[in-house]
């Protein structure tokens, strides 16, 4: 008899495979940006299943702006965003499917392999999601403050810089004169 | 019975949210004319675009409605009448509304129309703008809480409401929940007058009643979050705690159908710009004002 938590992982498991690999068999970049949405949901009720529930909140409400946004730039850059016009995104398919295959048996065997601790004890072991939110809380203003604050502030400066180098210099010669 | 009670409660608050805007429409009181409309939508044929992307057509009016319950199914409306009452449940608001802009994406590629189309990826940049006034306020009233639970931070309003004691949080969110909702004036992808209905031009019959119906949950849900993040939730005295939160939600729903109706549309250049210029300094403000303020009263 499996429980529900085993069922529900397997579940969204599943989906996140299933979505996953129809961002690579729809020819359509928004069916193909927002399967890559719904694969990376699937992964945070997996989160959610596992007990784990401020991650995996955190990661449904990432990904959905996330993915959205990089659905315009996929539709701006392709040269045929709708997928009407037969383009073949692939490549080095002998290569992919092997690369995929032996990376999914490699899972699986560690999967099987691995001593996982067994019991009821070990859903209680878990702490509740209001200790979890603390603890993570605790975690990132204290011993990991300064790890985060560090990435956050170069990826502002990349961002930034990103934009600047955006800007045509056209304007930027124009906008100098005046 | 939670979810029945909360359900229902949803259902008749948009019922009672479709006539006020049938009021400001049409300018007359209709009682039963959301009702007549419902029915007319119903009996009329759902015509399907040419050449749609139908699994988007079809699934963007459900996945409208679903974030909006989904947003709603961690607002408690009295003490115990919540449905799930998360450890992360403010997050979990957030995380319910950002399927908001997947539905709009989804309706606006689906029919495969240029109104569609330039009305969804407006919302795009309307997201863009607003999300940060949702996020930010919210990150101030957990501070004050000292927690995600919804029903702490009804709690922790008990001897002043955050409508008080944080009014320009209050002030943000509730002009960006204007903007999720995409009601006037932050009406860039219906736009009508102007993209013809943007991303719900191609929606008719069941399918328009759905897309409709999910609009106006949406409404109800984010008056819901307005209620129980600013206005004290449930509290108040004499009435019965569920008769607060359901007078409150009621107000603030018409306020919000209020408020931008008498506005004219803004511009996407325009939003963009006093969100980011000065909406966000003042969200970073709002939640310094509330930290010190947490820091000296307790």
């Amino acid at each position: 008899m499996i429980s529900w938590q085993t069922f529900f992982m397997a579940f969204f498991g599943i989906a996140a495979i299933v979505f996953g690999a129809a961002v690579f068999v729809t020819s359509s970049m928004m069916r193909s940006a927002l399967a890559l949405l719904f694969s990376q949901t699937a992964l945070g009720a997996m989160f959610l299943a596992m007990q784990a529930e401020f991650l995996g909140v955190l990661q449904i409400m990432m990904m959905a702006t996330e993915m959205s946004i990089m659905a315009i730039f996929m539709v701006m850059f392709m040269m045929d965003p709708g997928g009407l016009g037969d383009m073949d995104m692939s490549h080095q398919k002998r290569l992919s499917i092997l690369a995929g295959v032996a990376a999914a048996v490699f899972s699986a065997v560690i999967a099987i392999a691995a001593h996982w601790p067994a019991g009821p004890e070990t859903l209680s072991e878990v702490a509740s999601a209001g200790a979890q939110v603390r603890a993570l809380g605790v975690e990132l203003l204290g011993r990991s403050m300064l790890i985060f604050e560090t990435a956050g502030v170069t990826i502002l400066t990349a961002m930034i810089a990103a934009t600047a180098v955006a800007i045509p210099p056209l304007q930027r010669s124009k906008a100098h004169e005046s | 019975m939670s979810l029945l009670v909360v359900v229902l409660f949803l259902l008749s608050a948009a019922y009672l949210v479709a006539v006020l805007e049938d009021r400001l429409t049409n300018g007359r009181w209709r009682w039963l004319g959301p009702a007549w409309a419902g029915v007319a939508l119903l009996g009329r044929e759902s015509t399907l675009p040419r050449k749609p992307d139908r699994l988007f057509f079809e699934t963007a009016p459900l996945l409208l409605l679903v974030a909006a319950v989904l947003a709603a199914a961690v607002l408690p409306l009295a003490p115990g009448l919540v449905i799930a009452d998360l450890a992360t449940g403010a997050l979990f608001v957030n995380a319910a509304l950002a399927y908001v802009l997947v539905a709009l994406l989804m309706a606006g590629w689906g029919p495969d129309g240029a109104y569609a189309l330039v009305g969804g990826w407006r919302f795009l940049g309307q997201v863009v703008a607003y999300s940060m006034l949702i996020v930010m306020p919210i990150t101030a009233v957990a501070m004050r809480a000292e927690s995600l639970l919804t029903t702490d931070i009804v709690v922790s309003q008990e001897a002043l409401w955050n409508l008080v004691y944080q009014p320009l949080g209050f002030v943000l969110f509730f002009i960006a929940s204007l903007a999720v909702c995409f009601l006037p004036p932050f009406d860039l992808p219906t736009a009508p007058g102007e993209l013809a209905g943007g991303v719900a031009a191609e929606y008719s019959g069941a399918r328009l009643a759905v897309w409709r119906l999910a609009r106006l949950v949406l409404v109800v849900a984010l008056a819901a979050a307005t209620t129980v993040f600013y206005l004290g939730g449930w509290l108040g005295p004499l009435l019965p705690p569920w008769l607060w939160s359901v007078v409150k939600i009621l107000a603030v729903s018409a306020a919000m159908l209020l408020g931008g109706h008498y506005l004219p549309r803004i511009r996407e250049a325009q939003l963009l710009a006093w969100c980011w210029k000065l909406g966000i300094p003042l969200a970073l403000l709002n939640i310094f004002v509330v930290g010190v303020l947490v820091l000296i009263w307790t």
